[in-house]
């Protein structure tokens, strides 16, 4: 029992960082009835924009970039947190732009173009990036490993989670507390209803895709040193993502919350015992709930089910 | 904006004037390639992706049910098509009817389970299937070969009682390829313009009603799921054939989502020609543009994005826009040129 | 016994209790309505008498075999008709397909790819015959889509005819429509009437009243009156509700 514990750490920080993720993505979905293919894709931009961050591989030749690169490793990781989502966000309200013709036709149009987006922008990430597999460059503080009870644990993941579970408080207060993240709520339920109350429901759109595009983009920056840097990790993001919002159901805070945790303890389980698999378990959680609950385990019928 | 549901106007014959002139493009191509730079093997990739697509779009178009997972049904047509050829027996027609009933009877499975769903939980599930065979075909090493794939895939003649044809060369397996084209060809034509056909757009356009008029829908979602994995494993074995190899790419969510792509901006969603415009359209653009520059997907998809907000009836509908006025509606009208939404 | 009777309905959505104990029958060849304010479960009611939802208790039965737990198509295909009130037409094609695919005649056809089926006169002429019901004959060819408001409520309900069957259900048939429009409804009723027996929910109570033989009053997820028009003019739970005023407009 005791081995399985490691495991058991893995799948419940992936399942933090897989909250993150879903969280933006069912706001999203909430709000605009509007599946995100691209939310990975926005997960991996806050990921490469934190790398250009820390490393100024763009402008490490220049003056600039001499003294950009003899700023302490911390400081430098620090501002990628911020600015790499910031990026990511804004990347995700230009996409919300690109989504605006597609309003009022078939779902099916919204869904086709952030396909469309996620392929592009996984493009544009080898053209500017490489193709190849990159790494972000952790501060000590963080990085490396400790002994607990004559065990090994990953100073990294400790961060990870910890990191995860304040950020996802800091998203549901904003979303109980605060008048903007109410108006985001009551979008979710309600958007004619927010439009009749007089708020620019455009504006709400733009901010709310921003808003879940920022998430994503900070679970990159804070996700990838565990799961890799490469072009393609938007896509294989987005798939668990994906899952999660359906085995929690749309639109749902704490069905995203839960389902995540579920899903990145699934992996991190079958990790233990079928390592290959793992990710396959994804699947096979998706289909079995599915089976059994046809709107997920909290989910509110949506337009999504056309 | 047409669409697939457009009333035709005079009885759909069994073939029309677009499939003599598929034929003759199809019949012209080996010649017609190179002499625009092009080469042999681009011709039997067409032939492939288009019968794959035009299974496709009948579901994906005519039935409105997305399915972004179909590679799945490409790949198991190519591996049953190679393991028959490798366990059982070199024999094409054995190969064939391997790959058929192999992706049919996946197709089928799935599409038991997927036929009750609508909407984005049909388009997920279908994902999710999609890449649950991706990685069944990544992980069965002593089976597929995993990620380096099933090597060796020999091309067995084609033997028609006395008559025994060599498809070795890329030439005569074009058209090989070319004359199970148009045999799909007529054949989805046919069931687009039958009842089942007008059913399977009524569903698309209102499920309910459709049941409350007294229709087994769930039958119907299954069947044309069903018949679109029939067809993909069918390109599936000639691919297959043409690469000597099956690999597992073609059942990842990429290349699953290609074939979405070519179908839309070739028009799939108002043409049953739409398919066809969208491959070659796409091939043309992967070596044309391809030849031009690294990131042509980039281009291609900013293409499809573009199309998709500005032009969602595709390059088939553009046309029609160009070459009509207004699609006409009453039976027996002079306006003869009408029968084409195709 | 009656064409259609429902027996001790009682159907609930989570918590929330949307039917209790409703009964009702309607007569083969008449027309019966039932009213009631917004909310009072009306439209839960037809959805569970044609078969979009089961009920937890009680039963529905037509012409004596049981419907109820039976999936919709089922039930369609037994004879039991119905419209919409939010407007269910096939948007993308022509009125007059509309009305094809609900024909038994279409429906049996399948994958009979050798008939060109526009071009079969017998199916054609069905069509028209139901859509001349309606007064949409003259607008067979032309798109569903661009009929006004009043004719596609016309061609909802011509979809509900075309599959010929032994009862008509009507889902607020006349809402949206303006006086004028609702006047001629009413001459389409009673033309129908003579052929289908038809039940009808209904808002506008002066419609109700000049065509219905019987009308249930559902109330909070009940029967709380039955009678005739005349016998509900006297009824004292009508006359309580607002309902009282429309009735002796």
């Amino acid at each position: 029992m005791i081995d399985l514990l490691p495991h058991l750490i893995n799948g419940l920080t992936l399942g933090l960082l897989f909250a993150l993720i879903a969280l933006g993505f069912t706001l999203i979905v909430g709000v605009m009835e509007v599946i995100n293919l691209a939310h990975g894709s926005l997960f991996a931009l806050g990921a490469y924009f934190a790398l250009t961050v820390i490393a100024g591989s763009w402008f490490s030749s220049t003056p600039f970039g001499a003294w950009w690169l003899s700023l302490p490793l911390g400081l430098r990781y620090v501002l990628a947190l911020a600015i790499g989502p910031a990026l990511a966000g804004l990347a995700g309200m230009l996409l919300e732009l690109c989504l605006r013709p597609t309003y009022g036709k078939l779902p099916l149009y919204g869904l086709l173009l952030t396909f469309g987006a996620a392929l592009v922008v996984e493009e544009l990430i080898r053209l500017v990036w490489g193709t190849g597999e990159q790494n972000l460059a952790l501060p000590q503080a963080i990085n490396g490993a400790f002994l607990l009870n004559g065990m090994i644990f990953s100073t990294y993941r400790f961060f990870a989670s910890g990191f995860s579970i304040v950020a996802i408080a800091a998203v549901w207060l904003f979303l109980e507390r605060t008048s903007a993240g109410a108006v985001i709520k009551a979008g979710a339920h309600d958007s004619e209803m927010v439009r009749a109350l007089g708020y620019d429901l455009a504006r709400l759109r733009l901010l709310v895709f921003g808003f879940g595009a920022a998430l994503a983009g900070l679970a990159g920056v804070v996700m990838v040193p565990i799961w890799g840097l490469r072009p393609h990790v938007g896509v294989d993001i987005v798939i668990p993502a994906f899952l999660i919002i359906v085995i929690g159901g749309v639109g749902s805070f704490w069905g995203a919350v839960i389902a995540a945790l579920l899903v990145g303890l699934a992996i991190g389980i079958t990790g233990a015992y079928a390592a290959a698999w793992s990710t396959m378990s994804m699947y096979l959680l998706l289909i079995a709930i599915l089976g059994f609950r046809s709107r997920g385990l909290l989910g509110r019928k949506s337009a999504l089910e056309n | 904006m047409i669409s697939l549901s457009d009333i035709p106007i005079r009885p759909r014959a069994w073939i029309t004037p677009p499939m003599l002139v598929l034929a003759v493009l199809l019949l012209a191509a080996p010649n017609l390639l190179p002499a625009i730079g092009l080469y042999q093997y681009l011709g039997i990739e067409i032939t492939i992706w288009i019968t794959f697509a035009l299974g496709f779009n009948l579901l994906f178009g005519y039935a409105g049910l997305h399915s972004f997972g179909h590679g799945a049904y490409l790949g198991i047509g190519a591996y049953a098509f190679g393991l028959f050829q490798h366990h059982v027996a070199v024999s094409l027609w054995g190969g064939l009817l391997a790959a058929v009933l192999a992706a049919g009877v996946a197709g089928a499975l799935v599409g038991a389970f997927l036929s009750h769903r609508r909407g984005i939980y049909y388009a997920l599930l279908t994902i999710g299937f999609g890449q649950i065979f991706w990685f069944l075909a990544m992980k069965l090493h002593s089976v597929t070969g995993g990620e380096d794939g099933l090597l060796g895939i020999p091309r067995p003649p084609l033997t028609l009682g006395p008559w025994q044809v060599a498809l070795t060369d890329n030439r005569a397996l074009f058209y090989f390829a070319a004359v199970l084209l148009m045999v799909v060809v007529v054949l989805c034509w046919r069931l687009a313009n039958s009842p089942f056909g007008r059913v399977l757009q009524a569903i698309r356009q209102n499920e309910t009603r459709a049941r409350f008029v007294g229709y087994e829908v769930w039958r119907f979602k299954w069947a044309v799921f069903t018949l679109s994995a029939v067809i993909a494993g069918l390109a599936g074995s000639l691919l297959a054939m043409a690469q000597q190899s099956a690999y597992p790419d073609v059942m990842s969510l990429h290349q699953s989502g290609l074939v979405v792509m070519m179908v839309l901006v070739g028009g799939g969603l108002v043409s049953f020609w739409g398919p066809v415009l969208g491959v070659i359209f796409y091939f043309v653009a992967r070596d044309v543009l391809g030849g031009l520059t690294e990131t042509w997907l980039l281009w291609y998809g900013l293409i499809f994005m573009a199309m998709v907000m500005l032009r969602p009836e595709g390059l088939a509908g553009m046309l029609y826009g160009l070459l009509r006025r207004s699609p006409p509606r009453r039976p027996g009208s002079v306006s003869a040129a009408a029968t084409e939404a195709a | 016994m009656a064409l259609f009777e429902v027996r001790n309905i009682h159907k609930r959505f989570g918590s929330r209790v949307v039917l209790e104990n409703i009964s009702l029958s309607f007569e083969a060849g008449q027309v019966s309505g039932i009213m009631g304010p917004n909310g009072a479960g009306k439209s839960t009611c037809f959805h569970v008498l044609t078969g979009q939802h089961r009920p937890d208790r009680g039963e529905v039965v037509f012409d004596g075999q049981r419907i109820s737990g039976l999936p919709p198509q089922r039930i369609a295909r037994m004879g039991v008709s119905r419209s919409f009130q939010l407007m269910n037409l096939f948007d993308d094609t022509v009125v007059i397909e509309n009305v094809m695919l609900a024909l038994p005649a279409f429906r049996t056809r399948r994958l009979h790819a050798m008939s060109a089926v526009f071009s079969d006169s017998v199916l054609i002429d069905q069509a028209l015959a139901v859509l001349d019901q309606v007064g949409l004959a003259a607008r067979a060819w032309d798109a569903a889509a661009s009929l006004s408001y009043g004719d596609r409520r016309a061609l909802e309900i011509a979809v509900a005819l075309a599959a010929e069957p032994r009862i008509l259900f009507l889902d607020e048939p006349t809402s949206g429509l303006g006086a004028e429009a609702t006047r001629r409804f009413a001459l389409l009723v009673k033309r129908l009437r003579e052929r289908y027996t038809i039940v009808m929910i209904e808002h506008d109570m002066r419609f109700l009243f000049e065509l219905a033989d019987r009308i249930s009053v559902i109330h909070w997820g009940q029967v709380i009156a039955e009678g005739t028009p005349a016998q509900l003019g006297d009824n004292k739970w009508v006359r309580r509700s607002t309902l009282a005023e429309a009735t002796h407009a």
